[in-house]
């Protein structure tokens, strides 16, 4: 098949990848030229054009503004997808957002799914990408196979946007727990007892979790190299907090951790780990 | 001076009748001419549209809901104005917004002030509002007059945007406050203390505060009518978390309290006065 894909950083490359592999024919267009420079791909010119070469075309970028700008604006993907294409959006974007780009493309017969993953750059080499989809059952069935080659775990959650949402509820719950991580690995060192130890001894109880292994031994040898950016976490709190806003819920500790995320971006470590959250607990003292 | 004014509700219509009552020449226009009625009852000018309005005034001001609203009053007021007339917003938008609609204005040659005001609909009757403004010292100096009789604490704090962010402290504060007064009240409550005595008691020390005696007797008395209704504090709220998003800033006890005007709106209490967060926190507590 052939396959388009825009957004070729520490997540899309290697997705984009695993499509080449399977022996689907890639198209690209990258926004930095320098960006798509190695892969086994044809580089388009605009969106729009590669649009026109291909049937299913994944994009994987920052904000809803450049998913917008990428879909429906000049040059834009709008201009060349033929009718009965998919685009499949795994980006992590505002559900609302997701929402106006499936029935703008709807107008001209072309199908949206948003799609966003979890499990960060390793689940993206390693193709074991959870993956959260809103659209129509049908145009998921059809491009289940390609989700086949980059995640384990493919959900239909509900209609276009129910894939952002579940992503929203994905952040609020993973960060929250690096806090919780954080705040309790504060407390082991500030007791004088070894955190290393404790993060073991955790592990096999209650508490054991995900990000316990992973954002814990983070903590514990002291590594904040990006990982997955706080900016971005940070940006999804944005999203989250807007979210529960609209339609009118409490969302407390949500509230804080963005909190802790803003102080974050404040001392300029937004471009490093989220773990970075265990670093903040000793500016407060 | 030849005054126009934008946007006559709650808050917009006794501070026009204010500039009437001080002796100015008004123009009014509002986006429902039937809110106008009042006004003309009372000698002011009506006007088709905001461009209107800046054709014949040396001042024009505006009062209306949110930031889209200003930046589309304005841009009729852009339209037609004369080089050399002073806008000023008297709405309660962000920062960030407020300093955009200077810039599109000044393209304008339109000299703009952020002026956004506290006090509610009690202080915009009795002409006793506080004034924060934003903008340069001579369009300040312009717009002093018609300050004068809409408010008593009239205070220029800085370049435009400076009206706003003051604003949004102010919001901080009072947010915080309620919040306060109500969890102080819950205390005492649920520990089966009266709650009148204390705040009597509290009147006297480091607590006092225009909120616990205005507000607090408010709350003894059940009085959940507004007042300033908590879906505009959740609006405003809203602003500072959006700014202190933006700025990188942490600020976890208006996090903490915006939760709580969320919820509010969310469960119907929106209409009500921002004390009804007392409601809340009773559900919370098991003491509704």
């Amino acid at each position: 098949m052939k396959i388009g894909f825009i957004g070729l950083g520490a997540m899309g490359r290697p997705m984009a990848l695993h499509l080449q592999k399977a022996g689907h024919e890639l198209f690209v267009w990258a926004r930095r030229p320098e960006s798509a420079a190695g892969l086994p791909a044809t580089i388009c010119a605009t969106p729009a054009e590669l649009g026109r070469h291909c049937e299913v075309i994944f994009t994987v970028i920052t904000s809803s503004a450049d998913v917008e700008g990428v879909a429906l604006g000049e040059h834009g993907l709008i201009e060349g997808m033929v009718p009965g294409s998919v685009l499949v959006d795994c980006s992590t974007i505002a559900p609302d957002a997701a929402r106006t780009i499936a029935a703008k493309l709807l107008e001209k017969g072309i199908y949206f799914l948003d799609a966003p993953v979890s499990g960060g750059a390793q689940g993206a080499i390693d193709a074991t990408l959870a993956i959260m989809a809103g659209g129509e059952a049908e145009v998921l069935e059809r491009v289940r196979p390609l989700l086949d080659c980059l995640g384990k775990r493919i959900v239909h959650v509900g209609p276009n946007g129910a894939g952002q949402v579940a992503k929203a509820c994905n952040q609020m719950i993973m960060v929250a727990a690096i806090q919780a991580v954080a705040e309790a690995m504060r407390l082991a060192s500030a007791a004088g007892v070894d955190c290393a130890k404790v993060k073991a001894a955790l592990s096999g109880g209650s508490a054991a979790s995900r990000v316990l292994d992973v954002m814990g031994e983070r903590m514990v040898t002291g590594n904040y190299a990006a990982g997955i950016e706080a900016r971005l976490h940070h940006k999804d709190f944005g999203l989250v907090l807007k979210a529960a806003r609209k339609s009118g819920v409490a969302v407390p500790l949500a509230a804080v951790v963005g909190q802790q995320l803003n102080a974050l971006m404040a001392q300029g470590w937004g471009r490093d780990d989220t773990a970075s959250l265990r670093r903040l607990l000793e500016v407060h003292c | 001076m030849k005054i126009g004014f934008l946007g006559l509700g709650i808050m917009g219509r006794p501070m026009a009748l204010n500039l009437l009552k001080g002796g100015h020449a008004v123009t009014v226009w509002a986006r429902r001419p039937e809110s106008m009625q009042p006004l003309l009852d009372a000698g002011a000018i009506p006007a088709a549209s905001p461009a209107e309005v800046a054709r014949d005034n040396e001042l024009v001001i505006s009062m209306v809901a949110d930031a889209p609203d200003v930046a589309e009053v304005m841009r009729g007021v852009a339209q037609g104005a004369a080089p050399g007339l002073v806008a000023v917003d008297m709405s309660t938008i962000a920062p960030a917004a407020a300093r955009r609609i200077g810039e599109e204005l000044a393209a304008a040659g339109v000299d703009f002030v952020d002026a956004p005001v506290s006090g509610g609909e009690v202080g915009a009757i009795a002409g006793t509002l506080s004034i924060m403004a934003g903008g340069s010292e001579a369009a300040f100096a312009r717009a002093k007059p018609a300050f004068e009789c809409m408010g008593k604490n009239v205070v220029h704090v800085g370049a435009s945007g400076a009206g706003q962010v003051t604003k949004a402290a102010n919001q901080i504060v009072t947010g915080m406050g309620v919040l306060a007064v109500a969890e102080a009240f819950a205390f005492a409550s649920k520990n089966g203390v009266d709650v009148g005595k204390v705040r009597e008691a509290l009147l006297g020390g480091f607590a006092y505060s225009k909120i616990l005696e205005n507000h607090g007797q408010r709350m003894l008395d059940r009085n959940f009518k507004p007042g300033f209704k908590s879906w505009m504090h959740e609006k405003d709220l809203n602003i500072v978390m959006q700014t202190a998003y933006e700025l990188g800033l942490c600020l976890p006890g208006s996090a903490a309290t915006a939760q709580m005007f969320n919820a509010m709106v969310g469960s119907g209490l929106g209409e009500e006065d921002s004390i009804a967060v007392l409601k809340l926190l009773e559900k919370l507590s098991g003491q509704a």
